[in-house]
């Protein structure tokens, strides 16, 4: 599909490589940033994933006002008004997230409060609510998967209306964006496995789906070239510094396509997933990708085909016929995900994860036909063609 | 206000025809809401009293349906009884046109960041559905295709063709009461 018209939009600075971290002094200070706050969880913490971004900051006589690290895998709102009541009582004047989507959306929604005023950030929730920039804000991420250093969304828990209160700004990007290879060394194997699947996810998504457009294909057909190229090395040496700062490089760039092409029918199904069955979110992609790509397969033949050059490299690409491609391509994403298994029993099938029952299916279809991301999957996805997809993802 | 000196009658015609376009689909709505299972089954699930606008930012037209409850739409004209819960905003009124002329499909004009969703996210994506629906039943097969993602598997001719007359013939006559209320 030929896109006649479209947007792109990325405004975050993006500081990538060895010893990025040791950027942010300097960075913050451009932005009259002099007392940060640090909102982390728990996991990042113990990992001692703080240590280098507190030592980069203090070397430089930047002094961390305050840090918060008890942010849960799912935020609310009652965690949003905390951490901004301690922001405010430090005298805070930036934050600087570190830790992955949960810290980041948290963060996000902070920095609307902190900026705006109030207690009660349901009041901004919505679209285009926010009119003005807020406060100084990096992002320092450490998983390589959700790309939310680079999207205009968060979304936080209103856990008593037991609803997902959604943001959507551009003000809620981050100033910066700071990938440092030192943040994802250590992150576990699965973990590796299930948000580097993410990335791709958001890559193929963004480069076969209704908003695709030549700038964001620029940016996903990259990132799906270094995914394809490092998650093995990565997996088998996980101290691989080059490798794990590609896998990262990887997840801003497929951040930044999706952000601005958007995502379709396996975003659909792994919202729904996660939200019926809490499997986490770059394990579903993973399950999904392979079975919508199938189900889209006519509609997409030729993006999808294109990607193989991506994936399979250029020798497998020119010994595939031109009509072969697409089906080479899953393959391709087959194979991947058989090795990831392999290597860290990274489920392929709702069966195998062992925390989804047959009679669920049908909720999760039914959920993911109401999910935003539908709308822009390339073939019109009914309740049973969800259904028909979810159970060949079943075993 | 230059340019509309210069393209009196064009920009006029396309104020006009978004309008009308507007009228025939929020009548054409609340009649297919009243025969057709497949709508009713997708607008259950909107809360019952449930407002639903289109329109044309900034002022421009508009068209408020109410959703009564099992699956009923009532058009309310461009007018909103009160707030309304879920509002689809064309950027321009040229978006408005290229999307009701049947040139740009809605998940498109979507996807092309024509148009901005106030509101509920999973009800925009149910209303986009019933639309396209609308639209598969209410324009000729050629000119569906074009104005939705997938023409409904289970339209087949003649269940359209009688629909689509029906509806037609809904349509006309609550025209005929609007022009004589
Ligand atoms: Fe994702």
């Amino acid at each position: 599909m030929s896109s006649t018209f479209y947007e792109f939009f990325c405004p975050v600075k993006v500081i990538a490589g060895k010893a990025a971290l040791e950027h942010i002094p300097y960075e913050l200070a451009g932005l009259g940033g002099k007392r940060p706050m640090i909102i982390t969880d728990k996991g990042v913490r113990a990992a001692g994933l703080l240590e280098p971004v507190i030592a980069a900051c203090e070397e430089s006589d930047l002094d961390i006002a305050s840090v918060y690290d008890d942010v849960p895998p799912d935020s609310s709102k009652a965690v949003v008004r905390d951490i901004a009541g301690v922001y405010r009582q430090e005298k805070c004047d930036a934050i600087i997230a570190v830790g992955g989507g949960s810290a980041i959306d948290t963060a996000k929604a902070v920095n609307i409060l902190v900026s705006e005023g109030g207690d009660d950030i349901a009041a901004y929730a919505g679209a285009g609510v926010l009119k003005r920039p807020l406060k100084p804000f990096f992002v320092v991420p450490t998983t390589a998967g959700t790309g939310s250093e680079v999207t205009a969304v968060a979304v936080i828990a209103d856990t008593e209306k037991s609803v997902k209160l959604p943001f959507t700004s551009s003000f809620l990007l981050p100033n910066a964006a700071i990938i440092d290879p030192r943040m994802t060394l250590t992150l576990p194997p699965h973990i590796t496995a299930a948000t580097a699947m993410d990335a791709l996810t958001h890559a193929t998504e963004a480069f076969t789906c209704m908003a695709k457009n030549p700038l964001s294909d620029a940016y996903a057909t990259a990132a799906v070239k270094k995914i394809s190229h490092s998650l093995l090395a990565v997996m088998d040496n996980p101290k691989d510094t080059d490798g794990r700062l590609e896998l990262a490089q990887a997840s801003t760039m497929a951040g930044i396509a999706f952000s601005n092409s958007m995502v379709g029918l396996v975003h659909a199904l792994g919202h729904a997933t996660g939200a019926i069955c809490h499997l986490p979110h770059g394990l579903c992609m993973s399950i999904y990708m392979p079975y919508v790509l199938e189900y889209n397969l006519e509609t997409i033949r030729e993006p999808l085909g294109e990607l193989l050059l991506y994936l399979d490299g250029p020798e497998a690409y020119a010994a595939t016929p031109a009509n072969r491609r697409a089906e080479a391509a899953i393959s391709a994403i087959r194979r991947l995900r058989d090795a990831l298994y392999k290597k860290c029993q990274l489920p392929r099938t709702l069966k195998e994860t062992g925390k989804v029952d047959e009679s669920q299916l049908d909720d999760i279809a039914a959920l993911a036909l109401d999910d935003g991301s539908i709308m822009f999957n390339p073939r019109e996805a009914s309740l049973e063609d969800a259904r028909a997809v979810l159970q060949k993802a079943w075993a | 206000m230059l340019a509309r000196r210069l393209q009196p009658m064009a920009s006029q015609a396309r104020r006009l025809y978004v309008e009308l376009i507007f009228q025939v689909m929020g009548n054409a709505l609340q009649a297919i809401s009243e025969i057709d299972e497949d709508v009713q089954n997708e607008a259950r699930a909107l809360p019952e009293g449930f407002l639903f606008e289109m329109m044309v930012m900034p002022h421009g037209a508009s068209l408020v349906i109410e959703h009564l409850g099992n699956g009923r739409f009532r058009y309310h004209g461009s007018e909103a009884p009160r707030p309304v819960n879920l509002s689809i905003q064309f950027k321009h009124i040229a978006h408005a046109f290229l999307v009701l002329s049947f040139q740009e499909k809605t998940s498109v004009a979507f996807a092309n960041d024509r148009m901005l969703v106030d509101g509920d996210i999973g009800y925009a994506v149910r209303m986009t559905r019933i639309l396209n629906r609308l639209e598969a039943f209410i324009l000729p097969r050629l000119l569906a295709r074009r104005a939705v993602k997938e023409y409904p598997r289970n339209l087949h001719l003649p269940e359209k063709l009688l629909n689509a007359t029906r509806i037609y013939l809904k349509v006309a006559s609550q025209f005929f009461d609007t022009v004589r209320a």
